[in-house]
């Protein structure tokens, strides 16, 4: 089914001049830290806590309510450090997610309520399905699924996990999703 | 895809039968039909560890049983174990002073030990025993299962009451086809020619070596067992120190009661494969070999050559036996203009035609391979392994067509409709949207570029009642140019689409 | 209800309190605790005493509820919530326990019940619900979606380090809230 059209009030969202769509209730810290790279789509009751480090999120990104993005610390014997946060291009991230990755590919989909553990790298075209809990340092390859019964499984060529054609039906989604995005048109 | 994780509500028809979304479709540009995950034979092309990403190659694989050397897996909850490092201060004597325990002597020396730890419940290889290594990729010990060794034994003898089971069987075949001239030709095999002149020179025949299988001793029934202790219905079991059954499995040589026996596992290599289409043997998808690469060398998938039909809305609430409408949404992807026609889906007795030609193709091609088979048999005589390296691949199985499950419950209001998508132009995504005003047929609603909107009705089934589902279902034929050959040729191909337009609400 | 009719809110020295987060009810942070924005600590059933070196990140609701079928008798003492030292509560945490003690480690988005008395060294896995009266022994891990359980042999790392870190940047970054309640002058007035 095609995506309809949903309205957000000129008061809730700004937008900027690289086509990014920000909600005013979130909660960016540090936001000199944090680069959105274009057309993407940060939704109401996000987090995205660039303080700790800096957080880069390729385009047409969405990253959607209440979503939590951290960037994940290691610790060493002389103290802890919180290392730099990369996300790709055509990233979907879910309502409520945790997502506290070192490195998150393009195109991939986490789902909503996902739990991803601290220094995880998930590459290019992966899938997290809703609920999935990754325990810290995990990697996911590309063309995996992530189930929320905790087992990896997929693989390029394998069509009954992850489409073949992932690429493209992130892309197509994603840009869908924010083309869909729209302000309130005003009445009068 | 309101929700990517959604189903489609827009399938299409594979041609075995089978019903699925165009995600899971790919197209043969060779037999120009669509095909599905099961009408593709799925080959092997890479292995590579899901962990650490190298890629292994597949004698490594068999050899070390499809298991990555660096990678474990945590016994408790089947997470990717990873090395930690302590600082662990190790007393080292030197030569100098013989004394012990003085203190001038011994010096300190500070050691990085490493030892295995799962982020995910905390287990560590120190709960079993395992003693630190001093290198992070070092040898972990692998639990030692205790038949190893029997099992060993029965591996050799089988391996060889195989071997002297072929050789007897090569050895008959020789025999049963005589030569019927005398002197060797120089199409034999080299066995041959020596054996026939070592004959007519008067030596003893060439010793092949037979394989004579070792007798082992056969497994004799015991039915002695030990007998329980005597305390094991009383004695309290803390059920954190009992293994679970996940556990026990992932550790099948010894499924150890307690936790404090499981080892950590290797991991198990994960495969990337290509898909080749069974009837003209062509690849339809091949992976890049890299496994971090998430290209494809060659990626014939359905919506790179079939039109996307995508359902916007359902225009009305959908009640039993009145008519209704759908608005769909088309694009087309290829490079060529598309003349699109909607059809009815066809009767049972075409679907059965249909069935049976496919069938008829199959058995054609079958024929001709087998020939071929049998052909490539003949010429053979004495390689050691007959199956794996001679031929190819093996004929594959043709997954056989059936007739579609779903059925459409609606009769569409008009017999066809007929009209033009332009092709794909990605120029055009960054033009003003100029619309020329031209002829349109009534039922398209929206034109652009190389998508257009059109609306469908159709009348429901009389006898559906509340709450079913609502399924139109049609033929869409297109005409598709085929680019493989020099010259592009003009097809008509039919794709048959199901739609879910939702329930029936009210009466 | 009365106890949560106005908020008392006492910070003690060197506790980092963002100003974001919402505190409501009778609350004592003790000194080194971190608290991140967007958090929440509601006392409605009595007061609550974080112990030092606690951290609470974002998202995390700590909450002393009244129980759903008693109603509050005022001339029954008020029971006050004391959370013990070193622990972590992470993201997206829902923590309602009766008890709390030490160095436990709160993981992400899981939810802890009114009737479970977690003791110390405890490790809550991400996601994990414990919702049946149980009263957890020290040094468990509770991991998995089914919650399993199993002893920890190897005791997890201090947050000292963290907690110095975070002392250092998040000023940088937030308001934060002033420390209010000196002991040492509260014992002078009395």
């Amino acid at each position: 089914m095609e995506i309809v059209d949903t309205y957000y009030s000129k008061d809730e969202y700004v937008e900027t001049a690289s086509g990014n769509k920000v909600s005013r209730q979130t909660v960016l810290c540090g936001s000199q830290n944090i680069v959105l790279n274009g057309k993407v789509v940060v939704q109401t009751g996000a987090i995205i806590r660039g303080d700790l480090a800096n957080v880069r999120t390729g385009r047409y990104c969405v990253i959607s309510k209440n979503a939590v993005i951290r960037p994940p610390y290691k610790q060493f014997s002389k103290g802890i450090a919180f290392f730099p946060m990369h996300i790709g291009d055509h990233v979907f991230i879910g309502e409520s997610a945790v997502v506290s990755a070192s490195s998150i590919g393009s195109f991939v989909y986490i789902g909503k309520n996902a739990i991803i553990g601290r220094r995880c790298a998930l590459k290019d075209c992966c899938i997290i399905e809703d609920g999935a809990v990754l325990p810290p340092e995990t990697t996911v390859a590309s063309y995996m699924r992530y189930t929320a019964k905790g087992t990896i499984e997929g693989g390029q060529g394998n069509p009954n996990f992850v489409p073949a054609a992932m690429q493209d039906q992130m892309v197509d989604y994603t840009k869908s999703f924010y083309e869909h995005f729209l302000r309130n048109p005003q009445a009068g | 895809m309101a929700n990517f994780m959604q189903n489609s509500v827009v399938s299409y028809a594979c041609t075995c039968g089978l019903v699925n979304p165009i995600t899971k479709l790919f197209f043969c540009r060779h037999c120009l039909k669509l095909r599905c995950g099961f009408c593709v034979c799925h080959e092997v092309d890479s292995h590579f560890c899901s962990n650490c990403l190298e890629n292994i190659p597949s004698s490594e694989a068999k050899h070390k049983k499809n298991c990555c050397t660096n990678c474990f897996n945590c016994p408790c909850c089947q997470h990717t174990l990873s090395a930690r490092a302590t600082m662990v201060v190790v007393p080292k004597k030197t030569d100098d002073s013989p004394k012990e325990g003085e203190g001038d002597g011994v010096k300190a020396v500070t050691k990085k030990m490493y030892y295995l730890s799962c982020l995910g419940c905390r287990w560590t290889s120190r709960d079993v025993g395992i003693p630190d290594q001093n290198v992070a990729t070092g040898a972990w010990p692998e639990n030692e299962c205790s038949y190893q060794t029997r099992f060993n034994a029965l591996l050799e003898y089988y391996q060889a009451v195989v071997l002297q089971d072929k050789q007897e069987k090569q050895e008959y075949l020789r025999r049963k086809t005589p030569k019927a001239h005398k002197f060797p030709s120089l199409t034999d095999r080299t066995g041959l020619t020596v054996s026939m002149i070592r004959r007519q020179i008067g030596w003893p025949d060439k010793n092949t070596q037979k394989a004579k299988p070792v007798n082992i001793t056969p497994s004799v029934a015991t039915d002695e067992l030990e007998d329980l202790p005597a305390d094991v219905f009383t004695q309290p079991i803390n059920l954190r120190n009992v293994s679970n059954i996940q556990q026990r499995h992932g550790q099948p040589s010894d499924q150890p009661f307690t936790v404090n026996k499981l080892y950590p596992q290797r991991r198990i290599l994960w495969i990337k494969r290509s898909l080749r289409c069974r009837q003209c043997e062509h690849n339809v998808i091949k992976p890049e070999y890299h496994p971090t690469s998430v290209k494809y060398r060659i990626q014939l998938f359905a919506n790179y050559h079939v039109p996307d039909v995508l359902l916007v809305r359902s225009e009305e609430v959908l009640h039993a036996g009145k008519s209704g409408s759908i608005i769909l949404k088309l694009t087309n992807p290829t490079m060529h203009d598309m003349s699109i026609k909607i059809k009815e889906l066809p009767t049972l007795s075409e679907e059965l035609e249909m069935i049976e030609e496919f069938k008829l193709a199959c058995k054609i091609k079958e024929n001709t391979a087998t020939s071929a088979a049998a052909e490539s048999l003949k010429s053979i005589t004495s390689s050691p392994s007959l199956t794996s390296t001679t031929l190819s691949r093996q004929t594959s199985l043709i997954e056989d067509p059936r007739i579609v499950q779903q059925k459409a419950n609606v009769k569409l209001n008009n017999s066809e409709l007929n009209f033009v998508l332009n092709q794909r132009d990605d120029s055009t995504e960054f033009d003003e949207d100029v619309q020329t005003p031209r002829e349109e047929p009534e039922f398209i609603i929206w034109r652009k570029s190389n998508k257009v909107s059109i609306r469908l009705p159709f009348t429901t089934d009389e006898s559906l009642k509340v709450g079913d589902l609502v399924k139109v279902g049609f033929t869409m034929e297109y005409t598709y140019v085929n680019t493989v050959t020099n010259t592009p040729t003009s097809h008509t191909l039919s794709a048959r689409v199901f739609i879910d337009a939702g329930q029936i609400l009210g009466e | 209800m009365s106890h949560a009719e106005h908020n008392e809110i006492k910070i003690m020295a060197k506790a980092i309190v963002c100003e974001d987060c919402s505190l409501i009810g009778d609350i004592t942070i003790s000194p080194g605790c971190v608290i991140h924005p967007s958090a929440t600590i509601i006392a409605e059933a009595g007061p609550i005493v974080l112990g030092e070196n606690c951290i609470v990140e974002e998202y995390s609701t700590i909450a002393f509820r009244l129980p759903t079928d008693n109603k509050i008798d005022p001339a029954v003492e008020v029971r006050t919530l004391n959370i013990g030292a070193n622990n972590v509560f992470e993201v997206g945490s829902r923590v309602e326990a009766c008890h709390i003690g030490e160095k436990n480690v709160f993981e992400s988005k899981c939810y802890v019940g009114p009737c479970v008395f977690v003791s110390s060294g405890c490790i809550i896995g991400a996601g994990v619900r414990l919702v049946s009266e149980q009263k957890l022994p020290e040094n468990t891990v509770i991991y998995g979606r089914n919650c399993l359980q199993r002893e920890a042999i190897d005791k997890h790392g201090s947050q000292t380090l963290q907690i110095d870190f975070l002392r250092k940047v998040l000023p940088n970054y937030h308001h934060l809230r002033k420390p209010n309640y000196d002991p040492k002058k509260m014992r002078i007035a009395t």
